[in-house]
């Protein structure tokens, strides 16, 4: 039975023929050349695959693109160039939270799902939001340290 | 003008922020060629044959025959094989690569190759191994005569476990032949490292082989010695099959395969007097070193060498061993066998203290090393010494000595403690061997427009070197550092400065670029293309000598005070950090925000060490292989700190710098004990500290 | 090469599940795991998937006189934004895994994965839920005691799809959950415990105790529950020793490479003398241990 599947990534409509048992992880990386979500563990545990769908923060490495069909994804890549990101972008320098970059794309989604969802979080709010990011060079301190600052400083934007 | 530790936006923030920075699983390179590798199901085993299934068109098995040049990783000695062809010393062990078009058929071809094994009998227990790759001893005064003049002697053994680097980008590296030279490319530390073991490896000349770091996604060491042995891997592979070979670590297999931290046992004996005065100390140190030597023996020198920590004992005996195990090679990370000491030693005086009677603060402060000290191996501590300053800034921040005392007073469910740890690590190589072995260089290129070009082999892991070598060279030549070009490291290009380990990268290469910045804006020429060379000058030392493991081992050290407050549960035993407090002399920062993230870091790697991160191998394999077994701190374990630094300028580095990179991890684990043994009034020995071993020791008061 | 079979409505995945042999899910963040393949490799799936995640019928939640109806393909976190959902459920759900393992991961699937340590278990079991098992014809409830077997084994035929979980709406006044996990994200229960007890006048009217992660199925011990319902607070005390030789019998936790069954053992029988002795004393509807 072959099948045609429609998703719609960063905004753009792609249909594909590949299997619909295929990771949504695996059709970014290797069909859309779209890195910035990474393979870290394939367990979902490490979030350095996170992306959104349908505001929801979900981990890439678990999710087939059957079951992603017809709903709305994010990467770090469609999120560039929105004010969100500028803000984000900004507030990650000045705090430091970026060292060796590799969990920071799924950070960053993290963020933004975040803050979509609660506009002004306690700072336990968002440990709770990036608990399932791991971060081994940082401590996440400065991590969260960003993201209360992108809050203040995005006021309005989420 | 600002001074240059005013933080500044990372030179690599954007494109690691936005996700287009490519790492090596990222890149696409065309026609390559998947590789998976073969490894021994066996601990210790002849191998006798190996029985290879018809392949399909494209698809190769390489393996030690394979090897043009040696069969052997080119580390510190050569006894690890590139392809195990003869025989196989742990579980794990890489026997050959498949390599073809298609994982999926690479995979089928893997699982069809038969191994005929001859077992024998492998070594698991660390106690139990005589096989030795490395010892060393030293002594310092009269320690015969310190025992036997003592009233009392206490003698105590700890353990600590190994721990994973868990760096989120797994080990990946690509290897491609072309026209007669063979690049690889690669997640890594150590460009010319890697470079030598793929020229031994192909038996060719230098100029046939060219390495290329990729953005690198954590290594912590990991990515040190590792890198070699699969880098030579690829290297043949691709001169076989004449395509590029791309081999890249999955999770559960970096984790159960790749090198870890050395478990440790060491043994203390300490003598006093009848007025309870330390007059001697002797260390017995065995280090597991798994079934190669890799870097052990320079790990052990360490170890050795931060023995006694901050302290300065008249009469001392260290020695120590690594000893061989049917296990996982055990390599560098972070600390270096600095943690494992630095662990027993703390634990060790404050158990002295409580033998004595008196706190342990009271015990440490007697013997605190002071400016122009002697060190352990006979040394000196010529730079400044600010411990009495760091302590007392500690206990302003931190409150230590009164908690201390009124945890030790509580009961109730949740008790409270509060622990300190007074740590040192040596800046640098070990030894000589910056002077005798890495004779560091670097250039700086001059472009016709005035655009520099920093060429150094130190790779960016993280820990910000994009950017705090282009302030060095922009600060000197009154530059924007945004500037100034500082590209991922290409043998091709760049010359031999040496390793990205050690902490010698700011102080030892950041020093080099400051010269060379120097030179060239003493020398600068409007216009034209210049280079400028710098080469490492020893400074001026107490000559290290090996074999005697006498003299300064290192040109300086950097110093660091944790403090770690708790509170346990007594009934599910689990404890919780509430406080962390550090300060830290590390000369001055070369950016504060970059040295804010280097503490953050490595403190919160040292907690993992002494809380939560339990591996622990049986029968010869790890038990805790994947992510989600091995525990790593999420953000809802951790705490905010309160960080400090006490400046100390250095003339030896840049602007005054230090090294930094592992010393930030090396005194969690003994503030995280003594902080436990302080809320429950138990005796800590080993770490990682469990819930499970809590449980015990409080059910069995 | 697996196929993916996606149905409309509620009616024609029964259809399609009654005619062949799938694999159904609605979140899969357990499955994917079980499958997991190398990466660009398709998971290893040894049959046919049927999704079932974005079928609305599964996905209602109801709310009655009497019960609550929570479709089984409710994800985890969009329970926690239903009022109606019990407080001592949310806070379960509030410690599973993480934020994107919840937001996919479903009620149903947690109960059907029939995981020793799944967290959600230690709640319904203790709630006396009740699931529908539904299939092409016909329609049958069972208490989830029976559901579970043991160890990822349950009752569900081959036809059947679990499409809700009723829970009775409760008295509990006294609630306490603990999980203990390596760390507090991201981490398999080492033992969970949830105890719910409804006090009035001083005696304990109704008193729940389920334990996860301490043997192959959740541990709900009627016996233990019977000694103190009907007793007063203050004749508590004297009871507990007796109550924790009725557990220590049925709880059977096992060594692995997360913890050890001593330490299990050990926490549980602490857990259950710290609800009783002391959460029980404690104010009307507080939970002291957030």
């Amino acid at each position: 039975m072959s099948k045609t599947i429609t998703l719609k990534i960063n905004n753009k409509i792609i249909t594909t023929e590949e299997n619909s048992t295929k990771r949504l992880l695996d059709f970014l990386r290797e069909d859309m050349d779209i890195t910035g979500p990474k393979e870290g563990c394939g367990e979902g545990e490490c979030g350095a695959c996170a992306v959104i769908i349908d505001k929801d923060l979900i981990n890439s490495c678990l999710v087939t693109i059957g079951s992603a069909e017809g709903k709305d994804i994010t990467t770090v890549e469609g999120l560039k160039g929105t004010n969100q990101f500028d803000v984000l972008e900004k507030c990650f320098a000045e705090a430091g939270a970026v060292q060796c970059g590799f969990c920071t794309p799924g950070m960053i989604m993290a963020a933004h799902a975040l803050l979509s969802k609660i506009s002004k979080p306690t700072e336990d709010d968002v440990r709770e939001g990036i608990s399932g990011n791991l971060c081994r060079c940082t401590g996440y301190n400065m991590i969260i340290n960003a993201i209360l600052m992108a809050a203040k400083r995005g006021d309005g934007l989420w | 003008m600002d001074s240059i530790r005013k933080s500044v936006i990372k030179a690599d923030h954007e494109i690691k922020v936005d996700g287009s920075v490519k790492y090596i699983a990222d890149i696409k390179f065309n026609n390559s060629l998947r590789a998976k590798t073969l490894r021994s199901e066996k601990a210790k085993a002849i191998i006798k044959n190996i029985v290879i299934p018809d392949l399909k068109d494209g698809y190769y098995v390489v393996q030690g025959k394979d090897v043009p040049g040696v069969n052997k990783v080119k580390v510190i000695e050569n006894d690890m094989p590139i392809f195990a062809d003869k025989e196989v010393n742990y579980i794990g062990e890489p026997i050959l690569l498949v390599v073809g078009p298609e994982l999926e058929e690479v995979i089928k071809i893997l699982n069809e190759i038969k191994v005929e094994y001859k077992e024998d009998i492998p070594v698991f227990n660390m106690r139990e191994s005589k096989d030795i790759f490395a010892k060393y001893q030293y002594q310092k005064g009269n320690i015969k005569d310190a025992f036997k003049n003592a009233s009392r002697v206490i003698e105590e053994e700890f353990y600590t476990g190994y721990q994973e680097q868990a760096y989120l980008e797994t080990q990946g590296v690509v290897g491609i032949y072309e026209d007669g030279k063979t690049s690889v490319y690669g997640t890594l530390q150590c460009p010319y490292y890697v470079k030598d073991a793929v020229v031994q490896a192909l038996g060719c000349k230098e100029d046939k082989v060219r390495i290329m770091q990729t953005t690198t996604g954590g290594a912590f060491g990991g990515k040190e010695d590792y890198p070699s042995l699969i880098a030579s891997q690829v290297a043949v592979a691709t001169y076989k099959t004449k395509k590029p070979v791309r081999l890249i670590f999955e999770r559960v297999e970096d984790m159960s395969f790749t090198t870890k931290r050395h478990p440790a046992l060491l043994k203390y004996k300490t003598a006093l007097d009848e007025n309870n005065n330390i007059i001697g100390i002797d260390v017995d140190v065995i280090l597991n070193g798994g079934a190669y030597s890799t870097l052990s023996s320079v790990v052990l020198q360490r170890s050795l060498l931060c023995a006694i920590g901050v302290y300065n004992i008249a009469n001392i005996k260290v020695k120590g061993r690594v000893i061989k195990t049917n296990t996982v090679p055990s390599g560098a990370f972070r600390g270096f066998g600095a943690p494992q000491s630095i662990f027993a030693v703390e634990m060790h005086m404050a158990h002295l203290a409580k033998e004595i009677g008196c706190k342990p603060l009271e015990l440490k402060n007697k013997y605190l090393v002071k400016t122009g000290d002697s060190t352990s191996s006979s040394g000196k501590f010529s730079h400044d010494v600010k411990l009495e300053e760091m302590i007392e800034k500690a206990e302003k921040m931190s409150n230590f000595s009164d908690k201390y005392e009124k945890y030790s007073k509580e009961n109730g469910i949740i008790r409270k403690g509060i622990g300190m740890s007074i740590f040192l690590h040596g800046c640098g190589f070990t030894g000589s061997g910056e002077r005798d072995f890495i004779k560091a260089k670097v250039k700086l290129l001059k472009y016709e427009n005035g655009i520099i070009e920093i060429l150094v082999s130190n790779t960016d892991m993280g820990q910000g070197l994009q950017t705090t070598f282009k302030k060095i060279v922009a600060r000197v030549l009154e530059k924007n550092y945004e500037d100034i070009i500082y590209k991922n490291p290409d043998t091709d290009r760049v010359p031999d400065s040496g390793p990205t380990v050690a902490s010698r990268s700011i102080m030892v290469v950041g020093k080099l670029l400051e010269r060379a910045a120097i030179k060239l804006k003493e020398n600068w020429i409007r216009g034209e293309e210049q280079t400028i060379e710098e080469n490492y000058k020893h400074p001026d030392l107490i000559p290290w000598n090996i074999q005697t493991f006498n003299g300064d081992a290192y040109p300086s050290y950097s110093w660091g005070i944790n403090v770690v407050e708790v509170e346990v549960n007594t009934i599910t035993a689990i404890t919780e950090v509430t406080g962390i407090y550090t300060v830290y002399d590390i000369g001055i920062p070369i950016d504060e925000t970059i040295m804010e993230g280097q503490i953050q870091g490595g403190v919160i790697q040292g907690l993992g060490y002494a809380s939560c991160e339990n591996m622990e191998c049986e029968d010869g394999k790890i038990k805790q292989h994947s992510i989600t077994d091995y525990i790593i701190p999420t953000s809802k374990d951790v705490v905010n700190m309160k960080n400090i630094l006490v400046d100390n300028p250095c003339d030896l580095g840049p602007f005054g710098a230090k090294g930094a990179g592992e010393l930030t991890l090396v005194g969690t684990a003994p503030a995280y004990a003594i902080a436990i043994e302080n809320a429950l009034g138990v005796k800590v020995n080993k770490i990682p500290i469990t819930p499970e071993w809590i449980m015990e020791a409080i059910t069995n008061e | 090469m697996v196929e993916g079979y996606l149905a409309s409505t509620f009616k024609e995945a029964l259809k399609i599940l009654n005619e062949k042999d799938v694999i159904i899910y609605a979140g899969g963040t357990d499955l994917m795991v079980k499958n997991k393949n190398e990466a660009s490799l398709l998971p290893k799936f040894s049959k046919d998937l049927l999704y079932l995640g974005n079928l609305s019928e599964l996905k209602e939640i109801k709310e009655y006189d009497s019960d609550i109806k929570i479709g089984a393909a409710c994800t985890l976190s969009s329970l926690l934004r239903v009022e109606s959902i019990p407080e001592v459920l949310k806070k379960a759900i509030r410690n599973i895994a993480s934020p994107a393992i919840r937001n996919v991961g479903t009620i149903g699937g947690n109960i059907c994965n029939a995981s020793p340590a799944g967290d959600t278990l230690p709640i319904l079991y203790a709630l006396e839920a009740k699931l529908k098992l539904v299939n092409i014809n016909s329609s049958r409830e069972v208490n989830i005691n029976d559901f579970i077997l043991g160890p990822g084994k349950i009752i569900l035929n081959d036809n059947e799809i679990l499409e809700s979980i009723v829970i009775e709406k409760s008295n509990f006044n006294k609630i306490y959950y603990e999980k203990i996990g390596a760390r507090k994200a991201s981490a398999i229960s080492k033992i969970s415990f949830v105890a719910l007890a409804e006090v009035s006048n001083q005696k304990i009217k109704d008193i729940r105790i389920a334990i996860g992660s301490v043997g192959p199925k959740i541990v709900r011990v009627k016996d233990g529950e019977d000694i103190l319902i009907g007793r007063e607070l203050k004749d508590i005390e004297n009871l507990i020793s007796k109550v924790k030789k009725v557990y220590s019998e049925k709880i059977i936790p096992i060594n692995d490479q997360r913890s050890t069954s001593i330490y299990r053992k050990t926490v549980a029988l602490r857990l259950i003398q710290y609800f009783l002795n002391i959460e029980l004393e404690k104010l009307e509807g507080g939970n002291s241990n957030e």
